[in-house]
C-alpha cells in the first residue's frame, strides 16, 4: 500500500486513486454477506486480508483510470453508535444498508444518513442499498419510500441480494464512477498543478503510478 | 605503579610516574594518561604533604619541593587538556550506567498494571538507588540535577535532563568521527610531546647542571614558538580556503533553489542545510559511492534500505545533526512537563527545596524576555515570569494547593501592575507554532497563576486545556521536524526520490527520531488523556472476570466450557500480543503490533467457530465489524494497560496519512473504538446486559 507521496500531476491516466469507502448497517441486514460476495466474486480468496471481512481491497480500471478501493465495516450494534465518526472521517464513500423486510433497519440508515450529512456534508458520495431482495414477499419497506428518501438527501438507491449475487456489482462500479467525478471536481477546484499543500486530510489520494504496473482489475470495467 | 622504592626520591619516583603518564599520552590512551597524571598529582602533594608536616630536611625541600610543585603543575595541566579537548572521556562513562537504570522505555512494561497517578513518580524502583550513586560520583552535572530533585519532595523523574539527554544522543558522533586534527591541534600535540622530552631529559640532569638546563629549556621554548606560528599559519590558510568554499558551496545550493520566487525563512534555512550537505560531500566519499551504487543498480531494493541506515549512522552527517537538534527540542519542550510527575494528590505540601528545581532550568526561564513574545500579553508575562521564575514553577506542579494561594498574594504585591495588564488579557488567544517552547511553559503558568481563587476545578480545567495546547504544539514541530528531516534527505539523496524509496527513507527517520522521544511524548499525552486512563482502568477492574459473551461477542466465537482451553482464557495470544504494544518506540512498530492483534483475533475466531460448527452446520461467513469489535473490545479489557488509551491517542497523531486509509489505518481506528467503548463500560453497566445477544 503506498503510503504518503501523494504528490500526483494531473492530465494523464497513468494514476490511480484511493478511496475509503465506509459500510453502515445494522447487525442482521447482511452487509458482511454484501461486501465478501463483492471481493469474493471476481476475485479469489487472496482479495481477503487476513482481517477478513471487517476490511478489503478490491483493485478496479474504470474507464483506463486504476482505482483501489478500502472498504472499511463497522459494528452495526447500537452501543459502538458513537464511536462511528471515527470510523467514516475521510471517507469518499458510503454503503448504508437495509433488509427490506426490517422497517427498523431502513430507520437506522436514515440515522446515518443524517448522521454523515451532518460530519461529512456533500462530499460523501452515498448510497443506500436495500438487500435481501430474494426475500421480496416479505417486504416491509416499499420501493417508491426507499427511493424518495434517497433521492431528498442525494443518495443513491440500489437493491440488492448478496444471496443471489443481484445488484452488487452494479453497485460498487456506479459508486466508484461517483467517487471519482467528486475527486475530479474537486481537482479542476483546487487548480491544476497547483501544489497539493497536503493540508486536507481527505483520502483521495492520486499517486503517481509505475506504468509497468499489471492490469489487474481490468475485467471489472465491463461493469 | 605507585609502589615507590624505598631507595629512591619523591622527585624521582614522581618523574617515572610522570613519565609513563606521558608515554600513555603519546599512545593515544587517553584516559589512562588522564588517570596516571592525576596520580602522579597524588602522589607528589602527598609526599609534599608529609615533608611539610615532618619538617625534618628542610634544605632539600627548598630545592627538590619546588621541582616537584612544578611537576605537578605541568601533570595538571596536561590533565586539564584532557577535559577542554573533548569533554566526554570521564563523563562517557557516567552516561551509559545513567541510560541503564534510567531509561524510561525499559521500565514502562513494568508500570502497564499500575494506576497511571502512581506511574511516573513512584514507580522508580529501589533497586536503582546504588546506579543513581553512582552517577552522582562520575558525572558531577547530572549529581547535581539529580539530588535536588530527590529531595524536592521525593519526587524523581525517570526522565533524563534535556542536557544528559542531549550528550547521550550524541555520544557515538564522537565515538565514530575521529576526524583529522586540525594544524594548531597537530602542533600543540607536538609540542607536548617536545616537553615531555624535555622533562624526562630534565629529569636526568643532576641539580648541579643548571647551564645545560637553561639552555635545554630555551630551546624548548623556541621550538615551540615555532611549530606555533607555522601551524597558525597553516591553520588561517585553511580557514580561508574552507571559507571560500563554503561560499561557493552556499551560491551552489542557491542556485539549485533559485527557481522559488519570495524566500521564506524556510527556503533559507533549508539552502544553507543543503549547503551544508554539499560541504559534507565534498569531505566525504562515500555518498558519492553510494549514488554510483544505486545508479548501476536501480532495482535493487536492499540497497535503499542499506543506504539510509548508513546515513543514519553517520552522525557528522548534516541530515543526521538536524535529526539530534530537532530531538533535543523536542525533548527541551517536553521535559518540564512530564518531569514533573501526573497531577499529585492535593495533599503533598509545598517544599521550599522544590524552587530549587527551578533554579535549575534558569534558561528556560529567562529566556522569553529575550525571545518577546509576539503580544503584548505574552510581553508582560514573560516580564513578570523572570521576576520570580520559581514561584511560577511551583504554581505549574501544585495547582491545588492551598499554599499557592498565599503565595500568589505575595506575587501580587511584587508586580502588581503586571499582573493587572495580564487579567485584561485573559482571554487572549497564544500564537501557535511561532513562539519558543519557554512561551508555552509560561502560558501554563499564566492561565494558573491569575485565577488561583477559582474553585479547583476551574483550574484543573485550565491545566487540562493548557496542556492541550503544549501538546498540539509540540505534535505540530514534530510534523515540521520530520518534514524537513525528509527534504533533506531527499535533497542529499535524489536517487530516493521514488515514491517506495521515499516511504522507507521517511519509515527509518521516523523510527530513528522517535525512539529516544517516545517514552517522553507518551508521558505527556498520559498527562493528557489521564481522565480517559481512569475511566478505562476503572472498567477494566469492573470487568476482570467478564466473560467475551459479556461484552457482546456471539456465542458461537468463543468456546463456552472453560475446559477447553486448558487453564487459559478466549483471545488470550491476541491479548499477550496487545501487551507488547508499550515495548516498541516507534510509531510504525506500535501500528504492526496493533494489525498483528487484530489478525490473531480473527484467527482465534475461525478456530473458535470451528469448534462450534462441529456439530451444527456448517454455515461459514467471514468475521466482519460486528463481531470483531466486540472481541476487541474484550482482549482490550483483558489487557488491563491504561496507557493503551495514550499510546493509541499518539499513533494517531504520528500515523502517515497514507497509512491511514488502508488496513493499518483501519485497526488503528478499531482499536480506538474499542478502547473508547472499554471506557464507557463502567458508566453503561446496564445498558451492556441489555444488547448482550445482538
Amino acid at each position: 500500500m503506498a503510503a504518503g507521496g501523494a504528490g500526483g500531476n494531473s492530465g494523464s491516466g497513468n494514476r490511480t486513486y484511493s478511496f475509503k469507502v465506509v459500510l453502515l448497517g445494522e447487525g442482521c441486514v447482511g452487509k458482511t454477506s454484501l461486501v465478501l460476495r463483492y471481493c469474493e466474486n471476481k476475485f479469489n480468496d487472496k482479495h481477503i486480508t487476513t482481517l477478513q471481512a471487517s476490511f478489503l481491497t478490491k483493485k478496479l480500471n474504470i474507464t483506463g483510470k486504476r482505482v483501489n478501493l478500502a472498504i472499511w465495516d463497522t459494528a452495526g450494534q447500537e452501543r459502538f453508535h458513537a464511536l462511528g465518526p471515527i470510523y467514516y472521517r475521510d471517507s469518499n464513500g458510503a454503503i448504508l444498508v437495509y433488509d427490506i423486510t426490517d422497517e427498523d433497519s431502513f430507520q437506522k440508515v436514515k440515522n446515518w444518513v443524517k448522521e454523515l450529512r451532518k460530519m461529512l456534508g456533500n462530499e460523501i458520495c452515498l448510497c443506500i442499498v436495500g438487500n435481501k431482495i430474494d426475500l421480496d414477499k416479505d417486504r416491509h419497506v416499499s420501493v417508491e419510500e426507499a427511493e424518495s428518501y434517497a433521492e431528498s438527501v442525494g443518495a443513491k438507491h440500489y437493491h440488492t441480494s448478496a444471496k443471489l449475487n443481484k445488484g452488487i456489482e452494479e453497485l460498487f462500479l456506479d459508486l466508484c464512477k461517483r467517487m471519482m467525478e467528486t475527486a475530479q471536481a474537486e481537482e479542476r477546484l483546487k487548480g491544476n498543478g497547483a501544489s497539493q499543500s497536503a493540508s486536507s486530510r481527505r483520502g483521495v489520494q492520486i499517486v503517481d503510478d509505475e506504468p509497468q504496473a499489471t492490469p489487474a482489475g481490468g475485467c471489472c470495467s465491463s461493469g | 605503579m605507585a609502589t615507590a622504592d624505598s631507595g629512591l626520591k619523591p622527585l624521582q619516583n614522581a618523574m617515572k610516574m610522570a613519565k609513563v603518564a606521558i608515554q600513555l599520552d603519546g599512545g593515544s590512551r587517553h584516559k589512562e594518561a588522564y588517570c596516571e597524571y592525576l596520580r602522579t598529582i597524588n602522589y607528589i602533594s602527598h609526599a609534599l604533604l608529609e615533608e611539610a608536616e615532618s619538617q625534618n630536611e628542610k634544605e632539600m625541600v627548598a630545592v627538590e619541593g619546588e621541582r616537584m610543585l612544578r611537576l605537578a603543575e605541568q601533570c595538571l595541566e596536561r590533565a586539564k587538556s584532557f577535559i577542554g579537548k573533548s569533554a566526554e572521556p570521564p563523563e562517557l562513562s557516567a552516561s551509559a550506567p545513567a541510560s541503564s537504570c534510567l531509561s524510561p522505555g525499559q521500565s514502562q512494561p513494568d508500570q502497564t498494571a499500575v494506576p497511571p497517578g502512581t506511574v511516573i513518580t513512584n514507580t522508580v524502583p529501589p533497586s536503582d538507588l546504588p546506579v543513581d550513586a553512582e552517577c552522582k560520583a562520575t558525572s558531577p552535572t547530572k549529581a547535581g540535577h539529580r539530588r535536588v530533585l530527590s529531595e524536592g519532595g521525593g519526587e524523581r523523574s525517570p526522565f533524563l535532563p534535556p542536557e544528559v539527554f542531549q550528550r547521550l544522543q550524541t555520544v557515538e558522533s564522537q565515538d565514530r568521527s575521529k576526524k583529522g586534527l586540525t594544524p594548531i591541534e597537530e602542533a600543540s600535540r607536538l609540542n607536548q610531546k617536545l616537553k615531555a622530552n624535555y622533562e624526562a631529559r630534565l629529569a636526568r640532569l643532576t641539580p648541579g647542571q643548571a647551564y645545560q638546563k637553561t639552555s635545554l629549556t630555551l630551546s624548548l621554548q623556541r621550538q615551540m614558538m615555532e611549530n606555533l606560528i607555522i601551524a597558525k599559519a597553516r591553520q588561517d590558510a585553511l580557514q580561508r580556503k574552507m571559507e571560500e568554499r563554503r561560499l561557493r558551496l552556499q551560491e551552489e545550493a542557491n542556485r539549485r533553489f533559485s527557481a522559488s520566487g519570495a524566500m521564506t525563512a524556510e527556503d533559507q534555512e533549508q539552502r544553507v542545510l543543503y549547503a551544508n550537505v554539499l560541504e559534507y560531500e565534498q569531505d566525504h566519499d562515500w555518498p558519492k559511492l553510494w549514488k554510483a551504487n544505486m545508479k548501476t543498480n536501480p532495482e535493487d531494493v536492499t540497497l535503499v534500505s542499506g543506504l539510509v541506515s548508513f546515513l543514519l549512522s553517520q552522525s557528522d552527517h548534516p541530515v543526521v545533526r538536524l535529526l539530534r537538534k530537532h530531538q533535543y527540542r523536542v525533548y527541551n519542550r517536553l521535559y518540564p512537563i512530564v518531569s514533573k510527575g501526573l497531577p499529585q494528590s492535593p495533599a503533598v505540601p509545598l517544599r521550599p527545596s522544590r524552587s530549587s528545581h527551578n533554579l535549575l532550568h534558569p534558561e528556560t526561564q529567562r529566556k522569553p524576555t529575550s525571545t518577546a513574545g509576539s503580544s503584548v500579553g505574552a510581553q508582560s508575562f514573560n516580564t513578570d515570569c523572570s521576576l520570580s521564575p520559581s514561584l511560577s514553577h511551583d504554581l505549574n506542579t501544585n495547582y491545588d494547593d492551598e499554599e499557592v494561594e498565599e503565595q500568589v498574594t505575595v506575587e501580587r504585591e511584587n508586580s502588581f501592575e503586571d499582573l493587572e495588564q495580564f487579567l485584561t488579557q485573559l482571554d487572549w488567544a497564544p500564537p501557535h507554532g511561532s513562539m519558543d517552547d519557554t512561551c508555552y511553559d509560561s502560558e501554563l503558568t499564566c492561565n494558573s497563576s491569575v485565577q488561583p481563587e477559582q474553585d479547583d476545578t476551574q483550574i484543573s480545567d485550565l491545566e487540562t486545556r493548557a496542556l492541550k495546547e503544549h501538546l498540539k504544539a509540540i505534535v505540530k514541530d514534530i510534523h515540521i521536524a520530520i518534514d524537513q528531516l525528509l527534504s533533506l534527505c531527499l535533497l542529499s539523496f535524489e536517487c530516493l526520490n521514488t515514491a517506495s524509496s521515499k516511504d522507507l527513507c521517511l519509515a527509518s527517520i521516523e523510527e530513528a527520531f522517535f525512539t529516544p522521544l517516545w517514552s517522553a511524548l507518551v508521558a505527556l499525552f498520559r498527562k493528557v488523556h489521564r481522565e480517559r486512563e481512569l475511566a478505562f482502568e476503572t472498567s477494566s477492574k469492573l470487568y476482570r472476570d467478564a466473560s467475551p459473551g459479556d461484552v457482546g461477542v456471539p456465542l458461537k466465537l468463543f468456546p463456552q466450557d472453560p475446559g477447553a482451553l486448558q487453564g487459559s482464557y478466549p483471545y488470550e495470544s491476541a491479548v499477550q500480543e496487545l501487551r507488547l504494544l508499550t515495548k516498541d518506540c516507534c510509531p510504525q512498530r506500535k501500528l504492526e503490533c496493533i494489525v498483528r492483534v487484530l489478525r490473531l483475533i480473527c484467527a482465534c475466531a475461525e478456530d473458535y467457530r470451528c469448534l462450534h460448527e462441529v456439530e451444527s452446520t456448517p454455515k461459514t461467513a467471514a468475521i466482519g465489524a460486528d463481531d470483531l469489535l466486540p472481541i476487541l473490545s474484550y482482549v482490550a479489557l483483558r489487557c488491563q494497560c491504561p496507557q493503551l488509551v495514550s499510546e493509541c491517542a499518539a499513533l494517531e497523531e504520528f500515523i502517515h496519512e497514507g497509512y491511514l486509509i488502508g488496513e493499518e489505518g483501519y485497526c488503528l481506528t478499531s482499536m480506538q473504538s474499542a478502547l473508547a467503548y472499554v471506557e464507557s463500560l463502567h458508566t453503561a453497566g446496564t445498558h451492556l446486559s441489555a444488547d448482550k445477544f445482538i
